[in-house]
């Protein structure tokens, strides 16, 4: 579903990813870790269609992102790291103007956008300016608009940052709900228990480069650790480098 | 104090490592654009008021009044400035400002903070007074033979006016945070300052200045200029600051130094007392500034009338992006003085066409009339290049950090950009065809004038809308905390250079071919085969310009955001 080919982003000064290349089947949750700086946000900034590559391609649900960006995004829901939106919107106004951009059905709209903020604890802040909102309300409110449209491939950076324990483990059981529906789900993220309770898979960033990728079992066996935590893993073959 | 400095270093480090960017070119060419500007404006106002003064100087008796009075006016002027503008950099550097939550949680007191702020603060309310007074105050010294100490005085003093307005606007802000969220304060300053600007604005039109040329209102010159004998209170500080430079002018050292003195303590003591109230009032209002900010207006909601309903006509995604902008737009409420202004100017332009003496004029009326409508095409085609870069130019940076919803929605680059041209688009040309077709009934001009004009006015509309929104997404501040003030950048002067070149062209480029028409048709006779050869290329050509001003700035600035 997902298909990087060589991804490279070259900044002048630094290249942040380097001829990066990986797939990511349907239903599958992809965990994408690092230290900070390895190029993961800028990763997904390229899947996502806000960042233009250097070199490579970007194959999403079978369309290059280059040549179809338009058709591309329309299958993707994009979650950023930083919750920045339009501030003199309220939720509902700005759940609207997702839904226009991603042609959601006009009849099934209110209803969808109901559900979605009253899962996400928002309903009551509906008509509210999201200035007046918390980050972490942010965050929830750019996850429902994210699923507005029920994307095929889900690109979250950083799902969990500023949410509560009750949002953290709501998203975590909504995640769960959508790979088991087909939904492709990418997540970059610092927080190593999510990517160990959530993903079927792990890739390791370092430096703008894929070091090791597969399931929990077997980057234990790459990083020739027997019963580890995905921390001991995840050090390991960082502090080793040499897994290429 | 080294606290004071390291909170300091921030400010400088940054002003200087924007100078060795990467980008050490542009950088290079920003400073020479700036420079050459500001040498231009200094250079103008010393011309001018050299002259006025030299002027006065020939005038017996009244001249010296007039000068010495044009002192008094300035210094209020500059101290009303600097008071306001010391209200508004205060509240945005004491309570508004993105790194104050990161500076409160330092372990350093809060009185260090406010100090350092205010130091920040005075420096970027007074630089521009004090360097535009400069040439003023270089033509009083040329014109009255001032020695070097009239130039020194003159310097403490302007510098103690500054340290005056800004003790004085930091205790007004200090006390107002504590009663209202810094936030709020500042709306309603901005709007109460607008206004203000604008019933000046009205008073002084409706006061008719023209009517000072008739000789029958001479009689009221003469009881004005009485007036102006009357001596202000000497309890202000203005009058301190006038009465020194003035001393200063005449060689009065001992009122001189009385004056300056006066001055000095003032201001010191002020500070004296900005810095105790400041130990406890500034962390209070701090803290207040920090809550949720509230609507000023509630929201008036009906079921079916709203603007989702009233665009229901546009494809889905113009329609999303039409009513985000529209909503956003009118609910910043730093938006609002702008309109009030806009609204003011445009009713002041054509007011000024209304009262228009075309009748008392020696030169031929239909000629005249004719005239002023041909020159009326620039003037509002300058008045829509002012108001697109204040609205229309900041547009794409407008989105801020929430760009990559753009970004990252299934909407190409070149659409978003051409959905914001037409949004603009549509607002700007209804303005500017309403101020040419009432300004040009209001001239009673010919037929043919009044097609010209509007046509004129229709394809230089989209290119400034064009060149605003292309150039505003090539130079687009995804990051600034203010975007509405990119138009004071780099990229801003740039486009209204472009705008007045564009206009300038177009201008010049019609006005051969409409002196031609429009006399043939006033003699009754037929236009020669080459003089409508000559008025057809040039037609062509300011249409193939204003083509080129759409299209090409769009294109630039879809391939920047596109290759970001």
């Amino acid at each position: 579903m997902i298909e990087l080919h060589e991804l490279t982003k070259d900044y002048g000064t630094t290249i942040a990813v380097n001829k990066l290349s990986l797939n990511v089947a349907v239903g599958e949750i992809y965990g994408f870790i690092g230290p900070n700086g390895a190029g993961k946000t800028t990763t997904i900034r390229l899947m996502g269609g806000i960042l233009a590559p250097t070199s490579g391609n970007i194959i999403i649900g079978g369309l290059d992102m280059a040549k179809k960006p338009v058709e591309g995004k329309k299958m993707i829901g994009f979650v950023p790291d930083r919750p920045f939106l339009y501030e003199k919107l309220t939720g509902m106004e700005f759940l609207r103007f997702s839904a226009d951009l991603y042609d959601v059905k006009r009849d099934t709209f209110s209803q969808k956008a109901q559900n979605l903020l009253q899962q996400f604890a928002l309903w009551d802040w509906a008509d509210e300016l999201i200035e007046a909102y918390s980050n972490g309300m942010k965050q929830r409110l750019i996850i429902a608009s994210a699923l507005l449209h029920d994307p095929r491939i889900l690109i979250i950076d950083e799902p969990m940052v500023g949410l509560d324990p009750a949002a953290v483990h709501m998203v975590k059981d909504i995640l769960k709900e959508l790979a088991a529906n087909q939904t492709t789900i990418f997540i970059s993220t610092h927080t190593l228990s999510i990517a160990e309770d959530l993903c079927h898979r792990i890739g390791l960033i370092h430096k703008g480069t894929l070091l090791a990728q597969g399931t929990l079992d077997e980057l234990k066996h790459i990083a020739k650790l027997g019963e580890a935590r995905l921390e001991e893993v995840f050090l390991t073959i960082i502090k080793e480098n040499t897994f290429i | 104090m080294n606290t004071i400095l390291s909170l300091l270093r921030p400010r400088i480090l940054s002003t200087i490592n924007s100078l060795r960017s990467n980008n050490a070119k542009s950088n290079w060419s920003r400073i020479f654009m700036y420079g050459a500007l500001g040498i231009v404006f200094w250079t103008g106002t010393f011309i001018i008021f050299y002259r006025v003064l030299f002027y006065f100087q020939s005038v017996q008796d009244f001249g010296n009044i007039l000068a010495m009075k044009l002192i008094s006016m300035l210094i209020m002027t500059f101290f009303t400035l600097l008071l306001f503008s010391n209200i508004i950099n205060c509240l945005s550097h004491l309570y508004l400002s993105q790194d104050l939550p990161l500076l409160h949680s330092l372990p350093i007191s809060s009185k260090d903070i406010f100090f350092s702020r205010w130091l920040i603060s005075t420096f970027d309310s007074s630089w521009m007074i004090i360097a535009f007074s400069l040439p003023v105050f270089l033509s009083y010294g040329l014109i009255y033979k001032g020695g070097i100490i009239f130039y020194i005085i003159f310097l403490v003093a302007i510098i103690f006016m500054c340290l005056i307005a800004s003790a004085l606007s930091s205790i007004l802000v200090l006390f107002g945070a504590i009663l209202l969220p810094a936030g709020r304060i500042r709306t309603i300053l901005i709007i109460l300052g607008v206004i203000m600007v604008l019933i000046l604005i009205f008073l002084l039109r409706l006061t008719r200045p023209e009517q000072l040329v008739n000789p029958d209102s001479f009689a009221s010159v003469v009881l004005y200029l009485n007036s102006m004998q009357t001596p202000n209170s000497p309890l202000l500080p203005t009058t301190w600051i006038t009465d020194a430079i003035k001393a200063a002018l005449n060689d009065e050292v001992k009122s001189c130094l009385f004056n300056i003195a006066l001055s000095g303590t003032c201001a010191f003591m002020l500070i004296f007392i900005t810095n105790i109230i400041a130990q406890s009032a500034y962390f209070m209002g701090f803290s207040k500034s920090q809550t949720t900010p509230q609507r000023l207006f509630a929201p008036i909601k009906y079921r079916y009338y709203n603007w989702e309903s009233l665009f229901n006509f546009l494809p889905r995604e113009s329609k999303a992006f039409a009513v985000k902008e529209i909503r956003t737009f009118f609910r910043d409420s730093a938006q609002w003085p702008q309109l009030f202004l806009m609204a003011a100017l445009i009713t002041v332009y054509l007011y000024n066409f209304s009262v228009l003496p075309l009748d008392k004029s020696p030169i031929k009326t239909i000629y005249l009339q004719n005239l002023f409508s041909f020159l009326n095409i620039g003037l509002a085609a300058f008045v829509l290049t002012a108001i697109a870069a204040r609205f229309v130019f900041p547009a794409v940076s407008m989105e801020g950090e929430a760009f990559w919803i753009v970004q990252a929605a299934p909407v190409s680059t070149k659409n978003f950009l051409w959905i914001k041209f037409f949004l603009y688009y549509i607002s700007l040309i209804i303005l500017a065809e309403v101020l040419v077709i009432v300004s040009n009934f209001l001239l009673r001009v010919s037929p043919f004038m009044m097609v010209l004009s509007t046509i004129t006015i229709f394809c230089l509309v989209p290119a400034v809308v064009g060149m605003a929104i292309g150039l505003g997404a090539v130079y687009a501040d995804f990051k600034s905390e203010n975007p509405a003030q990119i138009v004071t950048s780099f990229g801003g002067l740039l486009f209204m250079v472009l705008c007045f070149c564009l206009i300038a062209f177009v201008i010049i480029l019609e006005a051969g071919p409409v002196y031609y028409i429009f006399m043939a048709n006033l003699r009754g006779q037929n236009i020669s085969l080459l003089q409508i050869i000559w008025s057809t290329v040039s037609f062509c050509f300011a249409f193939f310009l204003c083509l080129l001003a759409i299209f090409y700035p769009m294109y630039l600035g879809e391939k920047k955001l596109r290759i970001r």
